[in-house]
């Protein structure tokens, strides 16, 4: 067993990355739920919302001033949905009838694609008009069924993003809905779920929602422009130097204090120049210029890694002289290995991919980079907390064995390999412990 | 055309420039109290202290997203009848504060229930919006992500503890095998993660007519076989698994030309209206808060010359003589930093320092064994070397003096499907990247390594002074 101040901060230390791991799983699982669901059949939406076209109205010119719609375009729009899903039930038993008898049903049943392409407008412009206070994308809350495409036709959307491109989506409701009441007996356009696969290329973007996008990239642009001065931020800059200024000679505190920067400072150059160490150990020297010229950046390493050190060292001295404060002990800050370098501003920056291969291996290699960070602090904490244990505790017995072959399994297999004990005497051989 | 000349400031306008200026820094900040609430802070009243405890708590914690500020958000109301800080949060604040170097001592000195110090908490607002562009970084990280965001760097990958959280304390001692199972759950899990991530891109990017092969590198402690399966390769088209990939089915879509497809939330929000609404209202509301911070940047001057007078209405702070000093601790250091983190960075630099030397005598004996020969035009080009290398290497100590990444690519990128090395294109390219993490990846690798093989001769000179036993290592892989 292990004592317990030691148990404590290694079982945090581990319960602390478990769930990292955990939140990541989480938010990638989520990821992919959305992901997964975004590529099946699109569902039917649940309409309570009216529908801002009206029905049987659609292939008229004028447009229509019924809005918001009355109670019965409701009741209608639910008879229809009902149908539609009825349809989508038989279909599922005609589609083992084969396609030519499908095409040809369809045929007969729905509207020909030239009145299809002229009503969007219609629509749109009804929409436009119905709708002057309610927001866009309650446009698209109706059942999100467009008929099934007949093979190698597409729809022209016209692109008013007031129906995000389901013009002819809402136009297919009425035009079923007006079948139906024309022709009851005839087969109603067989329906089919909006899949991604197939009609992903003819969605559209919401008007307000592009105009709020735009706006906000707009913003940011001038508010990172808005960084290299003109002469009120000059002023502004000015004033705060002083300030800060005033600030620190007003608090009657003694000195320069060690600050958490000046610190992190210190840990991104180790790990720079670990990083260049690194490169110019396995680089390849081609002929001597390359080879003298290595030579020199690792010595110009060597200086700088001795600067860092004598930093080091003078920081500690003046921590060690200071009195500790009556400040609260608060969590130990994780430096984050990018040295806080990170843009205060937002800028839209891209990441280019044009496989999917590229793709998964730099996300594999990202995690595998993060699971290895996370690794190299376990091993330099259970190090920390291990080794003194073992080099303290005097008995040779099996509890001692025990926890050194366990310790040499965490420390130095990564907790996957285990040795083997073997105890060496002539007399009688022991089993392992 | 020369610029207009600016009439003279009205007076009624500076009366007026004041609250305007703090207003659009209430607009700005995440859970900020009223302009009113500013000005009864300078005076020190009693109302004005909570809610600044709580914009505080808002500004410095790294998880100030939309959804916590939210509910501390004062729409309408007295603040007092928000809720009440908590205490653990007021010492958070605290000790947060200290380790960046706040110089006043009068903070920690205020009451932990968050009663009290109207002004004090101005002041301390006001240090924090003078280091640095704070309302910028909070928007930054509040940021309405529209594309499918990908971090290319490794620090956002795992998420960085917060103010702390309710924590069930561990028990006292365990065995060592709980901490031996715990790793097995940590590695499980990593597995996991990365079966995962891969489905994930090929959701978003695959190509159904090809094979995915990945590459060889991943297969660490998995079969070849076994990362086929968890990749979830292109099945035989008879397989009905949908692999289809929404940048590619998306293509042509978007109004951005630059980006040319729809990304996940984009087309989400197609699908789910509700979604979508709410998605809307949140980009309403960042817009807001851009637009609130831009007037702030114009009208902040004014506030500075507010806030000196402030800092001379304060009694002048004696120097903390009421403290005894207390005696540094082993465990603890000033400025919230363990000792032992300076421990553990001295030993680093130092481990560095020996592996640089090593490699630098092993060259430099070879580099001496071979330069004879070399003419008088040698000389001449060793000057230059040294002068390219001094400066390749100043270049470098800029990089961690100045803050900045060293070119690295950093912060989430939003990802976009497109053909291979179109010229003209900004943005960074995966494979650049990978290159870069490869890199990282090499290193971080040869540092566990050498770790580990430090572990192997600690461990073995313990067990070497006790004979009579046999330590038989496992089998190399």
């Amino acid at each position: 067993m292990l004592p317990a101040e030691c148990s404590r901060r290694l079982v945090a230390e581990l319960r602390d990355a478990l769930d990292s791991c955990a939140e990541l799983q989480r938010q990638l699982e989520q990821s992919l739920r959305v992901s997964r669901r975004l590529l099946r059949a699109w569902e039917p939406a649940e309409t309570p919302a009216p529908e801002p076209t009206p029905g049987p109205e659609i292939n008229e010119e004028a447009p229509s001033s019924a809005c918001p719609p009355s109670p019965q375009d409701l009741k209608e729009l639910e008879l229809l949905t009902q149908a539609l899903e009825k349809a989508v039930r038989v279909r599922k038993g005609l589609s083992k009838a084969g396609e030519g008898v499908k095409a040809h049903s369809l045929k007969s049943g729905s509207t020909s694609p030239a009145t299809r392409a002229s009503a969007p407008p219609s629509t749109s412009h009804c929409a436009g008009s119905c709708a002057p206070g309610t927001k866009p994308p309650r446009g698209i809350r109706h059942p999100w069924v467009p008929a099934k495409d007949l093979p190698g036709r597409r729809l022209l959307l016209v692109g008013d993003g007031a129906h995000m491109g389901k013009g002819a989506g809402a136009n297919k409701p009425e035009a079923g809905l007006r079948d139906q009441q024309i022709i009851p007996q005839a087969a109603p356009p067989v329906p089919e779920a909006f899949t991604l696969k197939d009609k992903g290329a003819l969605l559209r973007l919401p008007e307000a929602f592009r105009k709020a996008a735009s706006r906000n990239a707009r913003l940011w642009a001038q508010l990172s422009s808005m960084q290299t001065g003109d002469s009120v931020d000059a002023a502004a800059a000015t004033a705060k130097t002083q300030f800060l200024q005033k600030m620190q000679t007003a608090a009657g505190q003694p000195g320069s204090r060690l600050s958490s920067a000046e610190v992190g400072r210190l840990q991104k150059a180790c790990s720079l120049l670990r990083l260049r160490m690194r490169e110019e150990l396995t680089a390849d020297p081609k002929d001597w210029t390359q080879e003298y010229r290595s030579l020199l950046t690792l010595e110009g390493l060597q200086a700088l890694v001795g600067q860092c050190l004598h930093r080091l060292q003078e920081l500690r001295s003046a921590v060690v002289e200071q009195p500790q404060g009556p400040w609260p002990e608060g969590p130990p800050r994780a430096a984050s290995p990018c040295g806080g370098g990170a843009d205060p501003m937002w800028s839209p920056q891209l990441l280019l991919y044009s496989s999917t291969e590229e793709l998964q291996t730099l996300a594999a290699l990202r995690l595998r980079v993060a699971m290895l960070d996370q690794q190299v602090h376990l091993e330099k904490v259970l190090m920390a907390e291990l080794l003194p244990l073992l080099s303290e505790q005097e008995p040779l017995g099996r509890p001692w064995l025990a926890l050194c072959r366990a310790a040499h399994c965490l420390l130095c297999e990564g907790g996957q390999r285990f040795l083997t004990v073997l105890r060496d005497e002539p007399a009688d051989r022991l089993s392992p412990p | 055309m020369g610029r207009r000349r600016r009439r003279q400031p009205d007076p009624a306008d500076a009366a007026r420039a004041l609250p305007e200026a703090i207003a659009a820094l209430s607009r700005t900040l995440p859970a900020a109290p009223s302009p009113e609430i500013f000005r009864r802070a300078k005076f020190d009243r009693p109302e004005a202290a909570p809610a600044l405890w709580r914009l505080l708590f808002h500004v410095l914690s790294p998880l100030s997203a939309d959804s916590a500020s939210v509910s501390f958000t004062l729409v309408d109301g007295p603040p007092e009848l928000a809720s009440p800080i908590a205490e653990a949060q007021v010492r958070w604040v605290k000790s947060v504060l200290h380790s960046q170097g706040y110089p006043r001592l009068a903070l920690v000195q205020l009451q932990d229930d968050g009663s009290q110090g109207g002004r004090e908490l101005l002041l301390a607002l006001a240090w924090l919006l003078a280091r640095g562009p704070l309302p910028e970084r909070l928007l930054t990280q509040s940021h309405v992500r529209l594309g499918d965001e990908m971090p290319v760097c490794e620090c956002e990958a795992l998420a960085s503890p917060g103010p702390p959280a309710p924590r069930v304390e561990a028990e006292g001692s365990v065995d060592i095998r709980h901490l031996q199972w715990l790793m097995g759950k940590l590695q499980l899990r990593w597995r996991n993660l990365m079966a995962g991530q891969q489905e994930q891109c090929a959701l978003l990017g695959k190509n159904p007519w090809q094979r995915i092969f990945c590459s060889t590198r991943l297969s660490w402690n998995l079969s070849g076989l076994q990362l086929l399966l968890l990749c979830g390769t292109c099945p035989p088209a008879d397989l009905p698994a949908p692999q289809t990939q929404i940048h590619s089915y998306t293509r042509g879509c978007h109004s951005d030309r630059s980006l040319g497809h729809l990304s996940v939330t984009e087309t989400e929000l197609l699908r789910d209206p509700e979604g979508g609404r709410q998605l809307l209202q949140r980009l309403e509301t960042e817009n807001a808060r851009l637009e609130a911070a831009l007037e702030w940047r114009h009208r902040e001057l004014v506030f500075w010359r507010w806030m000196d007078t402030v800092l001379d209405t304060c009694p002048l702070e004696a120097s903390p003589p009421t403290f005894l000093p207390r005696i540094p601790e082993p465990g603890a250091g000033a400025a919230g930093l363990p000792v032992r983190e300076l421990q553990a960075l001295q030993e680093e630099l130092q481990a560095l320092q020996e592996e640089l030397r090593k490699a630098v005598e092993a060259r430099r004996a070879a580099w001496q064994a071979a330069v004879g020969g070399h003419g008088p035009e040698w000389r001449a080009a060793r000057r230059a070397l040294q002068v390219a290398v001094a400066q390749d290497l100043a270049a470098l100590q800029w990089a961690w003096e100045q803050g900045k990444g060293q070119a690295r690519p950093h912060g989430p990128r939003r990802l976009v499907r497109t053909e291979a090395r179109v010229p003209g294109r900004l943005g960074l390219w995966a494979t650049e990247a990978t290159e870069a993490l490869r890199a990282r990846e090499a290193c971080l690798e040869a540092m566990l390594h050498q770790l580990q093989g430090q572990c192997r001769q600690e461990l073995a000179r313990l067990v070497g002074v006790r004979p009579g036993l046999i330590w038989v290592p496992p089998p190399a892989r």
